[in-house]
């Protein structure tokens, strides 16, 4: 029988994904569910053969259950681990790879069975390249890839994990940060980056954001060294993880750790003056030109 | 709190090309600092300072040793022969050895980077250590470390025993680099070199590489020529997409 394969989950984010990545080792796939009930119920409907929840005590984190899930990987006899990029999913991992002597590949976005090898594929160097690995042994995977809808069907059945030791982490406070701005939620949203001359020409994007009934959004630099547009609304790793309708960059470069903040966004579109701007790359849509003269033309043909 | 701040570890992927055919050069293939690495240092130096600690770094492979040097740590040890491995399980092994090698370690702050998200967790699991990962600040209260992180919109504390694994992520770029003049003094500070052999570790990587490939991208759709041409394809587009009002 195929050796089984475990996705260890802290949250509800690409489980599904992780849940088809995990098919491709060919053996059954429990999800192990570290969480409230909900977080099992919505593991259950992901399209795994079961799930094993676990409940961290009140106060815990998630990963305050590493050694358990550890410890009970290693028993079952588990071959592949998958889990996000999520710390609490990732701390998970990382353990349970130790325990079943697992090697540790991230940016996973599709898993084979070649002979006895584990073929897979993952995504590296920013993404520039595809790479083809394999492995004799066990493989524990840090999976990458979009959101896919749950497949339809009755759920898995939800059996509890056996409590087991935990690691000493307590969460000892939460508190919200930056959500009460507005671009959170926006369907549309105008982002500005150092393409953009002086705080002056905010009244020129003005126009723009009234014309597209948007929200104004920027790349951090903006925020952090000029401060033309509040902290709460820059974009990116450090920053806000918007997903709206419509995300329409100007004037910014389109680095990594800016993109991370709109990777769930449905339509980008970008305006730079440099065609070779990395920002092209990712964005649907682009205006090669100068920001000056395409977003007073883009004001008129929205009123068009 | 002894404190091991763990740097320059990785590759940089700024020192690779890859070809249009999809093969992959290394232009450098010298361990560099990581983007997390300065932020790494910082809160291994709030920790020991915090304790009336120490801060020792720790860095692998054929890189300058004299980064941390150059920022304030005094003591630092290289794994000097250490290669760059394709599992992230097999650089934590090397790193797990070499903690344990320098002894009365109580937190390991390393980067949660990007582009190798496993190796901050593998090392805990190596250690056999609790890890909070997605640090961004930290500090010693009661004896423990209080570690805060972001979680969507939730901005985190959480307290943990030592010793733990820190997995580090920088908000921004390092916000003063040494000058010259510290760089060239650190050159000269002593750094304790170690070797695989010492630590008893012969890495076999267990993962093979069968090949690469350019990904399949969906370049933008660009519109260039006359902006109020452009301006119009644009929002034609934008309409057809149905996002806008
Ligand atoms: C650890 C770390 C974390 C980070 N986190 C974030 C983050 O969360 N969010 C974030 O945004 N950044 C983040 N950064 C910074 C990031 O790497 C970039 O430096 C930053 O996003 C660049 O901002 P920018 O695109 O506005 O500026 P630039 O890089 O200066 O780009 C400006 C762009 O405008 C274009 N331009 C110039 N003039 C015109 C014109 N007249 N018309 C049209 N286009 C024009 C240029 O071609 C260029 O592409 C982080 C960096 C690090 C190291």
């Amino acid at each position: 029988m195929t050796a089984p394969t475990w996705v260890l989950a802290t949250d509800t984010a690409l489980l599904t994904t992780c849940v088809e990545l995990a098919r491709g080792a060919g053996g059954p796939v429990t999800v192990v569910a570290a969480g409230p009930r909900e977080l099992a119920d919505a593991a259950a409907a992901a399209g795994p053969d079961r799930v094993l929840w676990a409940e961290p005590e009140a106060d815990r984190p998630a990963e305050s259950l590493a050694p358990t899930i550890a410890a009970a990987a290693a028993d079952a006899g588990v071959r592949v681990l998958v889990s996000t990029v999520a710390p609490a999913a990732r701390a998970l991992l990382g353990a349970a790879a130790t325990a079943v002597s697992a090697s540790v590949v991230a940016g996973a976005v599709a898993l084979s069975v070649d002979g006895d090898a584990l073929v897979v594929e993952r995504s590296a160097l920013d993404g520039a390249v595809l790479e083809t690995l394999a492995t004799a042994g066990a493989l524990a995977l840090v999976a990458r890839g979009d959101e896919v809808a749950a497949p339809d069907g009755a759920p898995a059945p939800v059996e509890p994990l056996a409590a087991g030791p935990v690691a000493d982490l307590r969460v000892v406070s939460r508190t919200p940060v930056g959500g009460a701005s507005g671009v959170r939620d926006a369907e549309r949203v105008v982002s500005i980056g150092r393409g953009v001359r002086a705080k002056a020409d905010l009244e020129l994007i003005g126009t723009l954001t009234s014309a597209l009934d948007a929200e104004i959004a920027c790349s951090m630099p903006i925020a952090d060294d000029l401060g033309w547009v509040p902290k709460e609304r820059y974009i990116g790793r450090s920053g806000q993880h918007i997903a709206p309708r419509l995300y329409l960059a100007v004037g910014i470069a389109g680095m990594p750790q800016h993109m991370e903040g709109v990777r769930d966004a449905k339509v980008v579109a970008a305006i730079n003056n440099d065609p070779a701007a990395p920002i092209f790359r990712t964005a649907d849509y682009g205006v090669v030109g100068d920001l000056y003269e395409v977003v007073p033309a883009l004001v008129e043909a929205l009123r068009e | 709190m002894r404190v091991a701040a763990v740097y320059k570890w990785a590759r940089g992927v700024d020192g690779a090309t890859v070809h249009a055919d999809g093969t992959v050069q290394w232009r450098v293939t010298k361990m560099v600092a990581g983007e997390d690495d300065h932020a790494v240092l910082a809160v291994a130096q709030a920790l020991a300072g915090d304790s009336d600690g120490s801060v020792v770094g720790l860095t692998i492979g054929d890189g300058d040793a004299s980064w941390a040097l150059a920022r304030g740590v005094t003591e630092t040890v290289s794994v000097a022969d250490a290669p760059s491995l394709t599992d992230e399980a097999a650089t934590a092994e090397i790193l797990a050895a070499a903690v344990t090698s320098l002894g009365g370690v109580d937190v390991v702050a390393v980067g949660d980077a990007e582009e190798h998200p496993g190796v901050a967790v593998a090392l805990a699991g190596k250690l056999g250590w609790g890890v909070v990962a997605g640090v961004t600040r930290a500090a010693v209260t009661g004896g423990r470390v209080a570690a805060v992180r972001r979680v969507g919109d939730v901005e985190e504390t959480v307290s943990a025993a030592t010793p733990v694994v820190l997995g580090v992520a920088a908000e921004a770029a390092e916000p003063k680099a040494p000058g010259m003049k510290e760089l060239l003094a650190a050159r000269k500070r002593p750094v304790t070199t170690t070797t695989l052999a010492d630590l008893g570790l012969d890495p076999v990587d267990p993962v093979d590489q069968r090949g690469t490939r350019v990904p399949e991208v969906t370049a933008a759709r660009l519109f260039d020529g006359e902006p109020a041409d452009a301006a119009r394809a644009l929002v034609a587009a934008l309409r057809n997409e149905g996002v806008l009002r």
